[in-house]
């Protein structure tokens, strides 16, 4: 469930090569695209704030907390936190570091008969369970309830049918955007979430008797992206649930003297595909400060404004 | 329905009444098998060595059997956690690896058990590698030297663990055999009852479900002041609504005081108990005499005189000496003294005239003992007629005191999320005033239920006491 690229891409080219006012490169639509994404990606948290103090319709489709809830839910995420040096500081859920986007050949390389298993190279099972994986047989995206990945192993559920295919596994590292709930889970102990207080708090609340923090009721603190939990007994067992940022798109391509969709090297918009039309509007917005005319940015201005009035009102 | 189907029992049977829960070992033989205990009541681990001080702390025991019908409690003597040998008449030098020559094959030897002196529990070392094919060699890492022809035992120090309910078995368990977790007896006590009340962590995270959210009254609260709002509910509850549980039996010593109990907040009766076993209420000496907070030693000039570090010197209380030394029949005017007991056929002919004196206080006119707290020490005082009674001491306390203590019967359980959310709702800034009152007269009617549903009034005991007067109720 994403936002195609290139559906986006050619639908921007066409508005704006409309009665030839100009050409958007590749480069610029990239970045614009993530721009744009990225600025609608925030107005999620900021409408469900409203939504949240206004009454809603219980009725399918109809309540937006849950809407935008849908929308949010496409960026959420659970990771252990890992403590540093058995004490109780924790790491946030693993992110991993350096290039940020590989591309993993497997072995065999191509879609063989008799064959559901393939092993993925380059990407280490690290990489491929705390990041977004995409995998391509030749030009098509397949859908996550195609295959598992379990360590460094990509298994389809079925045989592909179509021999010979490439495949392409493409793995992009998972952004820290904004912690959610802290959990802590001890054995078979019931799991209890974790009450975030800053330092103010933190030192009454260690020398209150009646609440002071203890594993049926731990508090922890958030500085540095470091979580500091109390009682300090706590040195494993907490898991974080999270919202990570959207992967920036990429729209990329094959040929030089003409620009050709490549689908395997590209990286579709992550937002939901509702708001597909303001993504398009908002780029356009972007697209006539980049050549300079006023009348894209006035007609996009003016639909984006109604568009948030609709869905605020 | 003895097996819990999703209510709010989640322990069978035989988890509740025979404190016990059975488990079935893999139907392979192997070491590290762990078990997880569903009791509602944690376990709680000291060590499982029965000669460790740790091991007392055990709330629970382990026992295994091979017919879930003799069972053995799983130790580092028992034989699924160790296995004997002795050496071949050489000495087994100090090293590290060093082999142990057996004079029988062995196949039960286990990495990291234990090599001790069969007789003498001497260690000698520790198993490195699992005993194999031909059997008879064990490598170990040997610290004190062997003897030769010594009987040895094979043991784990530690053959299970316990952590967070979950139970670690690390010596190697049968195929296929049984295991149990048994309660103690007093963890059973507590467990026995549990029912009828709910433990305040409960009452603290359905209040965060049902009271606060989007769209109620209480949009966002921090979970601490709801865990203090719930337990100053419980301390104030206490205090007044709930059943007093907390008793002592005591002895009343030559020094004719006891300590207050560590938990102690206030007192609600002192008896004494004859031999017959019924208790009779002893009364505060409250306007006879007191324990006096501070016996400053006086000069001349009738001036404290103080130490070396400038503090007042403290003497010892001539009231005290006196209360204790005088003979409690010259205040109540009880001229007998015998008579101390519940039994209505020990009275003799000259007990006619007991209560039958004019012109008497009927505040000292009782013939049971007076106590009196003395808040400087912390103890209870008593008449010098109580020396070396029975007496028993009736306290409240304010559920805070131990984990256990964190729980509030059900018939209250309505009563303190009230408590909480005017709590709450009465520090909020921004709360009409009118919300605030809604909910101090819900608190209010809700405490009054409460009170009239823990006090246990029932209709029968009410017709009994009534027939006492001679007076016939119809019901």
């Amino acid at each position: 469930m994403a936002i195609n690229v290139n559906t986006v891409y050619q639908t921007v080219l066409l508005i704006l090569n409309k009665e030839q006012r100009g050409y958007m490169t590749p480069v610029e639509f990239n970045k614009i695209g993530t721009q744009s994404q990225l600025e609608i990606f925030e107005t999620y948290f900021d409408s469900l704030n409203q939504q949240l103090r206004v009454p809603q319709a219980d009725t399918d489709y109809a309540d937006r907390v849950v809407n935008l809830d849908e929308k949010i839910s496409i960026f959420k995420e659970f990771g252990n936190a890992t403590s540093i040096s058995s004490s109780n500081v924790f790491n946030l859920p693993q992110q991993f570091s350096g290039t940020p986007f590989i591309s993993a050949p497997t072995i065999p390389a191509n879609t063989t008969a008799a064959t559901t298993q393939y092993t993925i190279q380059t990407a280490t099972a690290d990489q491929l369970s705390n990041g977004v994986v995409q995998v391509f047989q030749v030009q098509t995206l397949l859908s996550a309830t195609d295959y598992t990945i379990s360590g460094t192993t990509l298994t389809f559920n079925t045989q592909p049918v179509s021999l010979g295919d490439a495949i392409t596994v493409n793995v992009y590292p998972k952004q820290f955007y904004r912690l959610g709930q802290v959990l802590y889970t001890a054995g078979a102990l019931p799991t209890q979430e974790l009450q975030r207080v800053d330092r103010g708090e933190l030192y009454h609340l260690l020398s209150s008797n009646l609440t002071s923090p203890s594993t049926t009721y731990p508090i922890y603190t958030y500085e540095k992206n470091q979580l500091t939990v109390y009682p300090d007994s706590i040195t494993n067992g907490l898991s974080v649930s999270y919202i990570r940022k959207p992967l920036p798109p990429i729209w990329d391509f094959t040929g030089t003297s003409q620009y050709t969709f490549d689908p395997p090297s590209s990286c579709n918009f992550e937002i939901h595909p509702n708001d597909q039309t303001e993504l398009i509007l908002k780029i356009l917005l972007y697209a006539g400060v980049v050549i300079r005319d006023p009348e894209i940015i006035q007609v996009a201005a003016s639909q984006v404004q109604q568009e948030n009035i609709n869905q605020q009102s | 329905m003895p097996i819990p189907n999703g209510g709010l029992i989640t322990e069978t049977n035989r988890q509740y009444y025979a404190g016990a829960q059975q488990f079935i070992t893999s139907s392979t033989a192997s070491v590290g098998q762990t078990f997880t205990s569903t009791f509602q009541t944690n376990l709680v681990f000291g060590d499982s060595d029965p000669a460790t001080n740790g091991y007392n702390l055990n709330n629970f025991k382990l026992y295994t059997s091979a017919d879930a019908n003799t069972w053995t409690e799983l130790n580092p003597t028992s034989a699924i956690a160790s296995t004997t040998g002795t050496n071949t008449a050489v000495i087994v030098v100090v090293g590290n690896p060093v082999n142990i020559p057996l004079t029988v094959a062995n196949a039960d030897i286990l990495k990291d058990m234990t090599v001790v002196n069969a007789s003498t529990g001497v260690v000698y070392g520790t198993v490195l590698a699992d005993s194999s094919n031909p059997w008879t060699s064990i490598s170990c890492n040997i610290t004190t030297q062997i003897p030769v022809s010594t009987d040895l035992r094979f043991q784990f120090v530690s053959p299970w663990t316990e952590a967070n309910n979950i139970v670690t078995v690390n010596a190697s368990l049968p195929a296929s055999t049984y295991l149990k977790i048994q309660m103690n007896e007093d963890t059973l006590w507590d467990m026995h009852g549990d029912y009828s009340y709910t433990r305040l962590d409960d009452v603290i995270d359905n209040f965060l479900i049902a009271y606060v959210g989007a769209g109620k009254l209480i949009p966002s609260v921090k979970r601490t002041d709801v865990i203090f709002h719930a337990k100053r509910g419980l301390q104030e509850f206490s205090y007044d609504t709930l059943r007093s549980v907390r008793s002592q039996e005591l002895s009343v010593p030559q020094s004719l005081s006891v300590v207050m109990p560590q938990d102690y907040v206030n007192y609600t009766r002192l008896s004494f108990i004859d031999s017959m076993g019924v208790q009779h209420t002893i009364y505060p000496a409250n306007e006879l005499t007191l324990r006096p907070y501070a016996t400053p030693i006086q000069d001349n000039e009738g001036i404290p005189t103080q130490d070396s570090n400038n503090s007042n010197l403290d003497g010892t209380s001539r009231i005290t000496k006196d209360w204790d030394d005088n003979n409690p029949k010259k205040i109540s005017g009880a001229y007998l003294n015998d008579y101390n007991v519940a039994d209505i056929y020990w009275q003799n002919y000259y007990n006619g005239s007991l209560g039958q004196r004019y012109g008497l206080n009927p505040e000292t006119s009782q013939r049971n003992g007076w106590f009196i707290v003395d808040d400087r020490k912390g103890l209870f005082g008593f008449s010098s007629d109580l020396k070396e009674k029975l007496i028993t001491l009736e306290y409240i306390s304010d559920g805070n005191a131990y984990d256990l203590d964190a729980r509030i019967p059900k018939l209250a359980e309505e009563a303190l999320y009230s408590h909480i959310i005017h709590a709450i709702l009465s520090t909020n800034a921004g709360v009409q005033e009118y919300v605030v009152q809604r909910f101090k007269r819900e608190r209010s009617a809700k405490l009054r239920n409460a009170k009239i549903r823990l006090s246990n009034i029932k209709l029968d005991t009410i017709v009994q006491v009534m027939r006492n007067q001679s007076k016939w109720i119809k019901y």
